[in-house]
């Protein structure tokens, strides 16, 4: 069972795909989660969803568009609505929170008209949902590359700055950083990563696999750097054993991740709250 | 004496139209210890907004190190330590030395990484504020006092010749606030460094620092502490109004 990753191609893809997708997901999402700004990629992925849904229609109308990827509508929409979100962010200072079901409704809403306006899809939209292993093309594994070489480079050249704004944003502005150009870069990083790995986790199950590692490593880590480190070893710990399972079990991708991602989660905080019992055991023993 | 800050006939007023700075002339001369008193809504906290380049003047001029506001753009020079309660950082997973490293930020400058020589400048700056143990130690494990401290460190290390501090004592418990001022002290006299504090405790502020300043929309007073000790209760009393009652306390 395990030689077939290499036998065949769509298994190699997935399986590449399935390691940066970890690597990339909870870099992103230690920044984003200690800004509380988590719900961004849920909001994000309803956008790239209308993207895709877009891509297919234009394919389904006009034959031009048939040999494009819809997964670069995705990329588009999903870029566009980073943007929304960091102008919707400035125009509700006090309620921040608030662009994020806006951006979620929008892309809904833009969705669900396209797809009624195409009378359906014959392609498999079950798949960009909830992610499929057999879908995954090499375009899909180069596009994969090319957003996880420019996100792991961001972070390695801006790691300094992308901690001091995400620690206290007020003490960047005051230092100098340009607070604003990096929020939007980021924030364009993170759409892109998001529509990049729907083929493997699926745009409605993506945002799992930038919280729940990420939600995981804070429990344990003694500090930020550490934080990063183990959300990567929990997400790719997820992805691994989550494809392995629905490739043997014919599940779908992005739920079995997700589940192995959860379940990862339940460990660490049981295992978190033994140790605290054992602890305190121990002292009352003394 | 150089000038630090020159402010002149600056004026700032919200977008719901409550003026809280009316031409406000004022300026810092190297190596002051000035602290800002003032009651709620006199714009101290504007000021210092103002000086850190967070909000723009609606009239009139501030100048750093002889630099138009507009055109400063040498933000290493100066230090800043908030309200321990603006942060909310108490859930961040980050070390004392994370924290503190992050105010090198702009003195390293974009994309670069931070040496051994900065970390050993993190080290050295956390010695000097008395957290050389906690260095590895969660921020969320710290008491008020040395939270405090560690954001003192963090604006200590770029090295700034202006620090300001806005209410830096709120949340901190009382032994910790004499430490606190203790090392403001020493570190003023060590380095000449200029330092401007907000505090609403006027009676703890005023005995450490060189300088005060009244501001109730403009300036009510400015002369050295002794000035201010002498003229206490008068002083207070054209502020804040007739209703207020002077009580001396030790700590």
């Amino acid at each position: 069972m395990l030689a077939d990753w290499w036998q065949y191609d769509f298994l190699r893809y997935t399986l590449f795909s399935g390691i940066l997708i970890g690597l990339i997901c909870p870099v992103l999402g230690t920044f984003l989660i200690v800004r509380r700004l988590s719900m961004m990629a849920d909001g994000l992925s309803h956008v790239t969803l209308s993207g895709v849904a877009a891509g297919m229609l234009l394919s389904k109308k006009i034959a031009f568009f048939q040999a494009v990827n819809p997964l670069f509508f995705g990329m588009l929409f999903s870029v566009v609505g980073s943007l929304f979100i960091e102008r919707l962010r400035k125009v509700y200072k006090a309620y921040q929170d608030l662009a994020i079901p806006i951006i979620l409704s929008a892309g809904l809403g833009l969705f669900t008209v396209m797809v009624s306006m195409a009378n359906g899809f014959n392609t498999d939209l079950y798949s960009y949902l909830f992610g499929k292993i057999v879908t995954v093309t090499r375009e899909d594994l180069y596009a994969l590359l090319g957003v996880g070489a420019v996100v792991i480079g961001t972070v390695l050249l801006l790691y300094k700055e992308l901690f001091a704004i995400s620690f206290d944003e007020e003490y960047a502005r005051v230092s100098g950083v340009a607070r604003r150009s990096i929020n939007l870069w980021f924030m364009v990083l993170v759409a892109l990563t998001i529509a990049a790995s729907m083929r493997i986790v699926g745009v409605l199950l993506i945002s799992a696999l930038i919280t729940i590692p990420v939600a995981a490593s804070l429990q344990v880590a003694g500090s930020f750097r550490q934080a990063m480190w183990l959300a990567i070893l929990f997400a790719e710990a997820s992805v691994l054993s989550g494809l392995y399972l629905a490739y043997l079990l014919d599940w779908a991708s992005g739920g079995t991740i997700v589940l192995m991602a959860v379940l990862l989660l339940v460990i660490v905080l049981g295992g978190k709250r033994l140790r605290a019992r054992f602890l305190q055991g121990r002292g009352e023993s003394r | 004496m150089e000038e630090v800050v020159r402010i002149e006939s600056l004026s700032f007023q919200y977008e719901d139209g409550k003026k809280v700075l009316d031409h406000l002339d004022f300026s810092l001369l190297k190596g002051d210890f000035v602290g800002i008193v003032g009651p709620n809504g006199s714009g101290k906290s504007t000021l210092m907004k103002l000086i850190l380049g967070l909000l723009p003047p609606v009239e009139g001029s501030i100048s750093l190190f002889g630099v138009p506001i507009q055109k400063f753009r040498d933000w290493t020079k100066i230090g800043y330590v908030a309200q321990q309660a603006a942060h909310g950082t108490g859930g961040f997973p980050a070390t004392v030395k994370e924290v503190i490293a992050s105010g090198l930020v702009s003195k390293v400058g974009l994309f670069r990484r931070l040496k051994a020589a900065h970390y050993a400048k993190v080290e050295e700056v956390a010695e000097r504020v008395g957290l050389a143990e906690k260095l590895h130690d969660r921020i969320g494990n710290l008491s008020g006092g040395q939270l405090q401290r560690v954001f003192i460190a963090r604006a200590l290390v770029a090295e700034p010749e202006l620090l300001i501090l806005d209410e830096p004592t709120v949340g901190v418990d009382q032994e910790s606030i004499g430490q606190f001022y203790g090392l403001l002290r020493s570190l003023k006299e060590e380095s000449q460094m200029t330092m401007m504090i907000v505090s609403h405790d006027v009676g703890v502020m005023t005995q450490w620092v060189t300088k005060v300043a009244c501001l109730q929309r403009g300036l009510h007073f400015h002369g050295t502490a002794d000035e201010f000790a002498h003229n206490q209760e008068n002083i207070l009393r054209s502020m804040y109004g007739d209703a207020i009652r002077v009580l001396a306390h030790h700590h």
